[in-house]
């Protein structure tokens, strides 16, 4: 016999000591879904990786790691070497040269800001990063193509990759970056602007569609 | 009556589904629900509920614990705990972290698995209109979801694209409606078999599928 085919009092849990027992069981168990879900998205703030890892970054700014890179004229160098020998904020965002998708609307912003920064006299205090996550196609001479497409003036605009392809894994958690291969070589990735301090922390990340707001904290930082 | 031929052919299709929804997140197949959002929440997601669904309604009530039972009257308690897995599994960066993190995604499995015994046993105890309540909560959620996947420009999952993420969309509201149309299909047709409403219809639904 199953439960089901016992008259109502018969069945386990249909008495009223039974709904009593339920009706606690039952709170208790909302009561821990609904902990959980709070946890799990900061108290109903953070729904998504990007909004969770910005608010990561935001509470605790984070070191970025340190890494060989080259930039457009080949010259290899430490990441935290060329970081410490800059006095400016950087505003880094991560890039492909081949790319064809999101890192258009990247390049975009990146000269946008490049020319308010220039018309602002800001280029001694916030300097503009590409760095391209693709090291096995993008090498010096990829990336000077790069630079002269968009224009870039070194002064305040620099583009770097990895001088080790196996760094790339290291370059993308430190930053939250997701990268997934897709077709025709193309890459698909979260963008963002990563607002980098002179100490070399990653002090805060803003919408790629958001230029003003990483110009506003990079300024205010190095004031 | 021997009940067990019934009970044996859900074991067998719950063992077999259970096999392939973890064959989804081990390679190759783990392509699948690394690239396509479909794959993850549309086809594996729901593939392990109903294995365990299927799983649980190869164990005979009678030899489930009444301990346990009496915590779980109509199914309420059980209802309440698969709503919480499934509202948590729906969250974009949880999804992202199960394609990232073997260990959520055994997490996952597993979590999945427990939330389809919990519906089995729900909705054998449970009347109608409660069936109704926890369906049509689950079924907007899942409506709603995908509308908004479907629509919106934002990439949600850092590890799906947006044209992914819009077919998850298309694939979730046709999901939302298969889910109401099988649910309204499932319960006339055990109504029909018995004069009893609700508790009744289970033993009707029984007895017509032992005599097939």
């Amino acid at each position: 016999m199953e439960p089901n085919s016992l008259p109502a009092t018969e069945r386990p849990g249909e008495s009223a000591a039974g709904l009593w027992r339920t009706f606690l069981a039952s709170t208790l168990v909302l009561a821990a879904s609904l902990g959980l879900l709070f946890v799990a998205t900061e108290g109903g703030s953070a729904f998504t990786t990007e909004t969770l890892r910005r608010s990561a970054v935001m509470r605790s700014p984070q070191p970025i790691p340190d890494l060989q890179v080259i930039d457009a004229s080949g010259v290899s160098a430490s990441l935290l070497e060329r970081r410490a020998a800059d006095p400016r904020v950087w505003i880094v965002d991560f890039v492909y040269t081949q790319c064809a998708s999101v890192c258009l609307s990247l390049g975009t912003v990146y000269q946008r800001l490049q020319a308010e920064i220039t018309e602002r006299g800001l280029q001694d205090r916030v300097g503009l990063v590409s760095v391209s996550f693709d090291p096995a196609r993008d090498d010096a001479p990829a990336l000077q193509a790069y630079a002269s497409r968009w224009g870039m003036e070194p002064q305040v605009w620099q583009v770097l990759t990895l001088a080790r392809p196996s760094d790339r894994r290291r370059l993308l958690d430190a930053f939250g970056i997701m990268v997934i291969p897709a077709p025709l070589g193309e890459f698909e990735h979260n963008a963002a602007l990563h607002v980098v301090d002179a100490a070399g922390r990653l002090v805060r990340i803003v919408d790629h569609d958001d230029p003003g707001r990483a110009l506003a904290i990079a300024t205010a930082l190095t004031r | 009556m021997n009940p067990w031929p019934i009970r044996s052919r859900s074991l067998a299709a719950g063992m077999v589904l259970a096999a392939l929804a973890c064959a989804l997140s081990l390679p190759p197949a783990r392509m699948l629900i690394e690239q396509s959002m479909l794959w993850h929440m549309v086809v594996q997601m729901p593939m392990l509920v109903v294995a365990g669904s299927l799983l649980m309604q190869s164990v005979p009530a009678a030899r489930l614990p009444d301990r346990l039972a009496r915590w779980n009257a109509y199914g309420l308690t059980g209802f309440i705990a698969a709503q919480g897995i499934i509202v948590y599994w729906m969250l974009p960066l949880a999804i992202d972290r199960a394609v990232v993190l073997p260990a959520t995604d055994v997490l996952k499995i597993v979590s999945l698995l427990a939330c389809g015994a919990l519906l089995a046993r729900a909705f054998a105890r449970s009347a109608v209109v409660v069936q109704l309540f926890f369906l049509g909560y689950t079924v907007s959620m899942l409506g709603s979801a995908g509308l908004y996947l479907l629509s919106t420009t934002r990439r949600l999952c850092n590890a799906y694209s947006l044209e992914s993420q819009f077919s998850a969309g298309v694939s979730m509201l046709i999901l939302a409606s298969a889910l109401t149309i099988a649910w309204a299909g499932f319960t006339l047709r055990r109504r029909e078999g018995s004069g009893t409403p609700e508790h009744g219809a289970n033993r009707g639904a029984r007895q017509r599928l032992h005599t097939n």
